[in-house]
């Protein structure tokens, strides 16, 4: 479903992700979890391109939404006029891609600095492959520590918003008038709203609402959607402990209806509970990953160990 | 004893050049003001759009131009214009208002130089998880700009522009320089009557302070409401 190959993120000099792959399967639960700071929100953000990687690609269902990053193709890389110039050189085709590689002698990646072969290449896949970002994020909700409800819309109009502006003209283009559209997209909504017991509370603004309900009406403003796969990028963080229970519950009870989930989390129990796979980073790479019995149970890097040491 | 002739003499003149003060300046004012304020909007905010693009060229363009507006005094940009424009556009000076286009048109592109600011740093000002939020769930920029960005950053740029009416309102004074009959203008016309400068511009403060006194409580009371309902 998500595919995560070799991301790396900086911001100026500072190196916040190293390198992270991981392929997430439908209706898996993934769980990140590891120190502040240790690059966890940044993976989830490059997830959906809230940030660009530096390197490496993301793909969904098969469609690319990142640029092209030339490293992960070969072809590319031999359509490259370094590569050309290594392979004059004598050097066998293997050593000349893996140098590039590993020396990132491709620095001007979208320039036309490798040639005209070289762009036409990278061209090529991205034209094949890729999906316009906006139509790819409508599959991938998002659940941010703090809430960002939309403060200038009823909790309804937060709920419905997205649906209607990305789908009603679709709608309307099939014969629907636009007052059944709105019927249709606020019916759904309030059965969402329902789901949470928040229904009476649909025309509330959410400057008038505690942490745990806003944080509640976030995940169904996101599932209005009707994503394929949902983030939370540590959805519990910013709430007074009383109500991490409340947000908690509506989370399990997505997974439980097979919904795919990659949870960045310091509810290392949530974890243990819920995931089905739980990556640990540790300065910008996922240092270890593997079911919950393993991480909690017998976690084998030091630093792993560590940390679990210290939230436990 | 002279400040009871002045007072005297101030009761006097107002009597008998009330229109002049009234009428005519405080007209001439109120309008140019508004329509300084209301242009400078329009076009203000064009730029502020284009300060916060991602159009390179552009925005430095914009941003050269707002700093030498910003940068250089009004009362200058004012004489400037009025020999530059008409030899830029000579058709200009077959108009009979010549003057009073030349002199709002560097009114109107001065107020834009300032609203563009308070438009910008108020887009600026709205949280960018808001934006984040948006985008996540799959809506464009303009979308998210149009439904969730400006109406929250309208909340902090009309207090701002409430200020910057009553800036521009005592601005159109300078204007005066060109005889275009504002306010301040009331003031040459009235002195070559009565050669009695002082109890002139006093009746002249008055009417400025009333005029600037009385739209900022207006003001006040808008920003309240405002708040209220947000
Ligand atoms: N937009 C940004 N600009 C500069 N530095 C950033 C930005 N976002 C995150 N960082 C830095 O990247 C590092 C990792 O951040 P983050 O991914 O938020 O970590 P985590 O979520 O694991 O706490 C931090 O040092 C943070 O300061
Ligand atoms: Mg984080």
């Amino acid at each position: 479903m998500l595919d995560v190959k070799n991301i790396y993120k900086n911001f100026g000099d500072l190196k916040v992700l190293e390198g992270v792959s991981t392929q997430i399967a439908e209706g898996e639960v993934v769980a990140i979890i590891g120190a502040s700071g240790s690059g966890k929100s940044t993976l989830l953000r490059c997830m959906n391109l809230l940030e660009t990687p530096t390197f490496g690609e993301v793909w969904m269902d098969g469609k690319l939404l990142t640029p092209v990053d030339p490293y992960l193709h070969p072809e590319v890389i031999m359509a490259s006029k370094t590569y050309k110039k290594l392979s004059a050189a004598g050097m066998s085709s293997e050593d000349a891609v893996a140098k590039i590689k590993a020396e990132d002698l491709i620095n001007e990646k979208f320039s036309a600095a490798e040639g005209k072969e070289y762009r036409a290449e990278m061209k090529k896949i991205y034209d094949e492959n890729h999906i316009d970002i906006n139509l790819a994020r409508q599959n991938m909700g998002m659940v941010f520590q703090q809430f960002n409800l939309f403060n200038n819309k009823s909790v309804l109009e937060n709920v419905t918003l997205a649906p209607m502006k990305t789908r009603a003209k679709q709608m309307i283009k099939e014969g629907k008038s636009k007052k059944e559209v709105k019927e249709y997209f606020n019916g759904k909504a309030m059965a969402l709203l329902n789901r949470i017991g928040l229904e009476d509370k649909a025309n509330a603004y959410p400057s008038t609402l505690s942490g745990g309900q806003k944080q509640r009406i976030a995940i169904v403003r996101a599932l209005a959607m009707e994503p394929k796969v949902m983030l939370f990028d540590e959805p519990t963080s910013a709430l007074d402990p009383e109500m991490v229970g409340e947000v908690l519950d509506v989370m399990k009870g997505l997974a439980k209806e097979g919904m795919t989930m990659i949870c960045v989390t310091h509810e290392m129990g949530f974890a243990r509970e819920v995931a089905d796979r739980v990556l640990f980073m540790h300065e910008g790479v996922i240092a270890e990953s593997g079911t919950p019995d393993e991480i909690f149970n017998n976690p084998k890097h030091p630093k792993l160990q560590q940390f679990l040491g210290c939230v436990l | 004893m002279y400040l009871i002739t002045m007072f005297e003499d101030m009761g006097k003149i107002f009597v008998k050049y009330w229109d002049l003060f009234l009428i005519k300046g405080v007209t001439a004012t109120i309008l140019l003001s508004l329509m300084t304020v209301f242009f400078g909007t329009v076009i203000g905010a064009l730029l502020a759009l284009v300060k916060i693009s991602k159009i390179k060229p552009l925005k430095w363009l914009v941003n050269a131009i707002v700093e030498i507006i910003r940068g250089t005094p009004m009362l200058l940009q004012l004489y400037i214009s009025t020999f530059l424009i008409p030899v830029i556009i000579p058709a200009m000076n077959e108009l009979e208002n010549k003057k009073i286009l030349c002199i709002s048109f560097t009114l109107i592109l001065n107020s834009a130089a300032y609203v563009s600011e308070i438009i910008r740093s108020g887009i600026e000002a709205v949280d960018k998880g808001q934006t984040e939020a948006a985008r996540s769930l799959g809506l464009n920029g303009t979308t998210t700009m149009i439904q969730v960005v400006l109406p929250q950053a309208v909340k902090n740029i009309l207090p701002a522009l409430g200020n910057e009416f009553i800036t521009v309102i005592k601005e159109t004074s300078l204007a005066s320089t060109f005889y275009v009959g504002e306010l301040m203008t009331q003031y040459h016309v009235i002195v070559g009557k009565t050669h009695n400068s002082l109890p002139i511009l006093m009746i002249i403060g008055i009417i400025y302070f009333v005029l600037n006194f009385v739209l900022s409580k207006l003001l006040g009371v808008f920003e309240r409401r405002m708040k209220a309902h947000a």
